[in-house]
This record gives C-alpha cells, structure tokens and sequence, in this order.
C-alpha cells in the first residue's frame, strides 16, 4: 500500500504517530510531501503593482526569498524523515490544495493522509471551520481515500444535540 | 491641432474629458498589460497633439509641481541605499529577537517597526522592501506567512500620514494646499496613532490562533550577518537619523521637503560610493523610472480637464455635499478620496482631488483643513480597501473566482472590506474632533 502524508510545517508529530498506530505489523510505502504555498508570492506582486512597480522584488532579494523556502521545506522534511526514516521525500511549489491532489495522482498513493489545518498551538477546534481550504479542497478532489488526521478534543464534549 | 482649426468650447470639453476618462480607465484596466506610465503619458501626448493644452502649459505644470517629482526620486534613493546598507533587514531581525519566543509579539513589532519604516521612509519603503524581509524572516521561522505580510501591507497605509514625508501623496497634496506642521500633526498624526492602536486590535482578533505559538530562536540569523558593512551601516544610520531631524525642521519651515530627501539620497550614494557597497547602475536600477512618467502623464491630462472647468464642477458638488460644515467636509474628503483611490489608483486621484478643491479656498479654514487633511487621510489608508489595486483588479479577480480558477489576491480584500471602513470612520470622527 502506498501512503501519501502531506505536511504542512506543524503535523509531522502527529502524523508520525498515526502511521506507527495504524501499521505496528505492516509497514506501508510511504511518501511525504510538502507544498510550499506560492499564493503570498503572488499577493507580494499584486501589492508591488499597487505602488507602480514591476511584480518582482529586486533580484537578490528575490533569490533570498526561494533560498528561505527551500530551506523551510527540506527543514520540515527533514524533520519527518528523521521520525520517518524509509518515506521519500516530495517537494512541490504552487497551490498547496492543488499540488497535494495532483502528486497523489502522479504517485499513485492508495490513502492520502493530511490534518484539517495548520495548529500554531492553541486547544484543537472542533465545529464549523475546523477544515481548512486546503483539506477541503483535498477531501473533494483527491483520487484515493483520505484519512483526516483530527486532533483529540474529547473534552470540548457533549456537544449540543 | 484645434489651436490652427478653431471648434467650438463645448467639443473641446467633450474631447478633453473623453481622452481623460479613457486615461483613468486605461489605468484601471490596463488592457494588453501596458504599464500605467504609457498610458498616461499617451492620453497626456494625444491631449497635446489634439491642441487641448499647450507644450507651455503643460511644462509649467511640471514645473510647478518639481518638489513632488524632487521627492519621489529622493525617497526612493534613500530607501534604497538604506536597503543596500542592510539597514532593514538588521532591523527585522532586532524585532525578531526582541519578539522573545513568542510569534504574537514579534506580531506586534512587525507593526511597530512599519509604522517606524513609513513615518521617516514613507509607506514605499514598508510595503515594498519591509514585506520580503518579513516574509523570509517568518518563513524560516516557520510561522504562518498571510497575517505578517498582511501586517507589513495595513500598517505601511496605516502610519502614511503620520508625518508629511510619509506618504508621496502627502506632498502632492500639500505642495498645493500647504499646512503648518502643527495643524498637519495635530489633524493627522493623531487620528494616525488612534488607528494604528485599531489596525493592531483588529488584526490581533482576527489572528488570534495563528498567532497563539512560538518560535525557535536559533532559526534566527544574527543582526551582525545582516550588516555586510559595519561603517557604512553606521554611516547610513547617522544620514537617517539626520534626514529624519531635518524632515520635522524643514515641514515647521515649509521649506521643501524633496531637497531633503534628495541632500539624503546623495550622502549615502557618497558613502556607497566611498565604501563600494553600491554603484550608479545598481542604485538607478533600484529606482522606478516609470512612475516619473506616469505622474506627469496625469499632471498634464487633469491639468487639460482642469481648464474645460470639470474638476471644479467637482469640486463645488464636494463642497456642496458637505453642507458648508466641518463635518461634512471631513465625511465627504474621506468618503471621496477613499473610494475614487479604488477606483483608480491613490496617485491619480490627489491629481484629481488637489484639481477638485481649488474652490474650496473661498470657505473657512476650517472647512478648508477639514477637507484637505480628509483627502490626504482618504487618499492614503483609502488603498487598504483593496489592497491588490484597485475595485477593477478585484472584480477582475472575483470573477476568475467564479471561473472556478483559484487566485490570490481575494483574502487581501476579505481582511480589506472588514478593516478599511471601520479604520476610515473612526479616523474621520477623530480628525473632525481634533478640526
């Protein structure tokens, strides 16, 4: 079985443990792949027009900006593979929601495994909101099965019924 | 041409009109991807052609205005060496650090170092050069990228009127309607703190969850790897800091601003020079040419309009609307300004506004303060409405959205819409209070 995990900078941990939970026998193919979002490029472009200028900041500047996400991307990366050892590794640039779909496709993953959103701490949010675009768009266009990995909020229980 | 083949005032109007209206909806639209500058230089060159304003009409108009094209070229200069210099990106890295762990702080001193960045190096400077130093800074952070970018965008509109050199439009407005600094303060740099304490508020509530975690200090660089000159660096600090003593001197003097920026621009080109940190070449190509051709494209066309008299037909129905009270005049400036800024762009609408209120200097100096501080207020937070541009860009976005072809740009608009009127009326109420 092939297993597409898609990270997103603050899951590794938690996808890590969901793989070890579900395959303590048998271990999957497993492929982890992180999208860096272009969009906030491209609004940086649209604010440069704003105030006259071409879409591109300045070319050192610009090669800074792919430098930080190479090196944001293979941090992450590398932050699973170390929890991960046998995974491939899969990086992308574009549309996060977009790029995870298609790669599933292109890699021929039987389960895409990928969390509602990103958590910058805080309690876990459970109700309207909780899936985010990306996981959204993911659970209607993906090719295979999607395991959603929602974090324990038992405690926000009962809800009303 | 109609200056040999005499034709009736009255089709001098229309064409005028006509080749101004096509200008701003070229602007708005800009077909074929022509930048804004060619198409207003061609609706200022067809204007010219066609004998609806004189060659000497139109160079006295430039000339007249030369301490805003003076000042653009000397902001520009200076944000510019002062990139070269390192001096952002040491300062990006100082609020960082001083951030402790925590991303909600560090939030909060992106917003304090914009509003430094524009008060003395104008909202260009911010949005333009601060952004990708903020978005590299929080991308190996690995924090979340919209709310910090997002903050960089609001506050570099939000502190532009915090001083008259923070925004360029400032100074096309006032070098026609001219305000002592303390009126300017205390009409503007007050109603600016107010909102600042609003932008951050607001932003805080709307990002509260991202901005709930912490970072890890050693994905930090230190400030010494940003500085790649120690004495030019220091060097470039003392001419800000200098630059910055002379901006309050000479906007108390009314003494022109531009040959501060300019004196600046030129000591840190000395010292660039002097310690080879950059060259002519490298310095001219940081600076945008383009927009020198575009203001005096619009110069020239609202200047052809001015004479047919449909500005001050404007500018009386402003007048009108506000009733003759401070009130209305601050409510109207505002309302006006921000959204004729959507519409086309904030630089083209002060050309239109300043050609507007021509009139108003027959009412009281109340009204007069109220209305010319209302449009360099509207004027300037008005783009944070849309943020990506203009209404045209939005509409153009929205429906590529209906197209179901995802796009950026749209979650500007949603923080825009929810934040922009709030901060327009509050900082309206207070400037009519302080009137």
């Amino acid at each position: 079985m092939r297993v597409l995990c898609c990270l997103d900078g603050t899951n590794v941990e938690q996808v890590s443990k969901a793989l070890r939970e579900l395959w303590a026998t048998q271990a999957p193919t497993l492929g982890i792949l992180y999208v860096t979002d272009t969009g906030p490029r491209h609004d940086i472009g649209h604010i440069r027009e704003r105030f006259l200028r071409s879409p591109g900041p300045h070319g050192p500047r610009e090669h800074e900006m792919q430098q930080a996400e190479h090196a944001a991307a293979q941090d992450v990366l590398n932050e699973a593979l170390h929890r991960l050892p046998n995974a491939e590794t899969l990086q992308r640039q574009g549309r996060p929601e977009r790029e995870i779909v298609n790669v599933a496709a292109e890699w021929r993953a039987d389960l895409l495994i990928l969390c509602p959103r990103a958590e910058y701490g805080g309690k876990p949010t459970i109700g309207p909101k909780s899936v985010g675009h990306v996981a959204r768009f993911v659970l209607d266009h993906a090719p295979c099965p999607v395991l959603l990995l929602r974090p324990l909020a038992r405690e926000q229980f009962p809800i009303d019924r | 041409m109609f200056q040999y083949f005499p034709i009736p005032e009255f089709w001098k109007t229309l064409l005028a009109s006509l080749v101004g209206v096509l200008t701003v909806v070229g602007i708005m639209r800009r077909p074929f991807r022509w930048n804004e500058a060619a198409i207003a230089m061609t609706g200022a060159a067809i204007l010219l052609l066609l004998g609806l304003i004189s060659f000497s009409d139109a160079f006295f108009t430039l000339i007249r205005d030369w301490n805003t094209f003076l000042f653009f070229f000397g902001m520009m200069g200076l944000s510019a060496l002062a990139e070269a210099a390192g001096l952002f990106d040491w300062l990006a890295v100082r609020a960082a650090r001083l951030a402790g762990k925590s991303a909600a702080r560090l939030f909060l001193n992106v917003f304090l170092l914009g509003s430094l960045i524009s008060m003395v190096l104008s909202n260009d400077a911010s949005a333009l050069i601060l952004t990708p130093i903020v978005y590299v800074l929080v991308t190996k952070l690995r924090l979340p990228v919209l709310p910090y970018l997002f903050a960089c965008t609001f506050i570099a509109d939000t502190a532009s009127f915090l001083l008259p050199v923070s925004n360029p439009i400032n100074i096309i407005i006032l070098s026609r309607f001219p305000l002592d600094l303390l009126t300017f303060l205390r009409l503007l740099f007050l109603p600016s703190l107010v909102l600042i304490g609003i932008n951050i508020g607001i932003f805080f509530l709307l990002y509260r969850k991202q901005l709930k975690g912490t970072f890890e200090i050693k994905r930090l660089p230190s400030a010494e790897q940003a500085v790649k000159h120690k004495a030019y660096f220091r060097y470039t600090c003392c001419v800000l800091a200098a630059v910055a003593f002379a901006y309050v001197i000479a906007s108390a003097t009314q003494f022109p601003l531009s040959l501060i920026a300019l004196s600046g621009t030129v000591l840190l080109l000395i010292g660039g020079l002097c310690w080879k940190r950059t060259s002519l070449r490298e310095t001219a190509k940081r600076i945008s040419w383009s927009i020198f051709g575009f203001i005096a494209g619009m110069f020239i066309v609202v200047r052809a309009i001015e004479d047919t008299g449909l500005t001050t037909v404007f500018g009386n129905w402003l007048i009108h609307l506000s009733g003759g009270t401070s009130f209305g005049a601050v409510m109207v400036g505002t309302a006006g300004s921000a959204l004729g800024t959507n519409l086309i762009n904030n630089v083209p609408m002060a050309v239109v506004m300043i050609s507007a209120l021509g009139g108003i200097q027959h009412a009281s100096p109340v009204i007069q303060h109220g209305f010319v501080a209302a449009t360099m207020f509207g004027c300037d937070l008005g783009p944070n409405l849309t943020t990506v541009g203009s209404l045209a860009t939005v509409l153009w976005l929205l429906i590529l959205r209906q197209r179901n072809v995802d796009v950026s740009g749209l979650d500007y608009f949603k923080v825009g819409v929810v934040v922009t009127p709030l901060m327009l009326l509050a900082g309206a109420l207070t400037m009519w209070l302080l009137l």
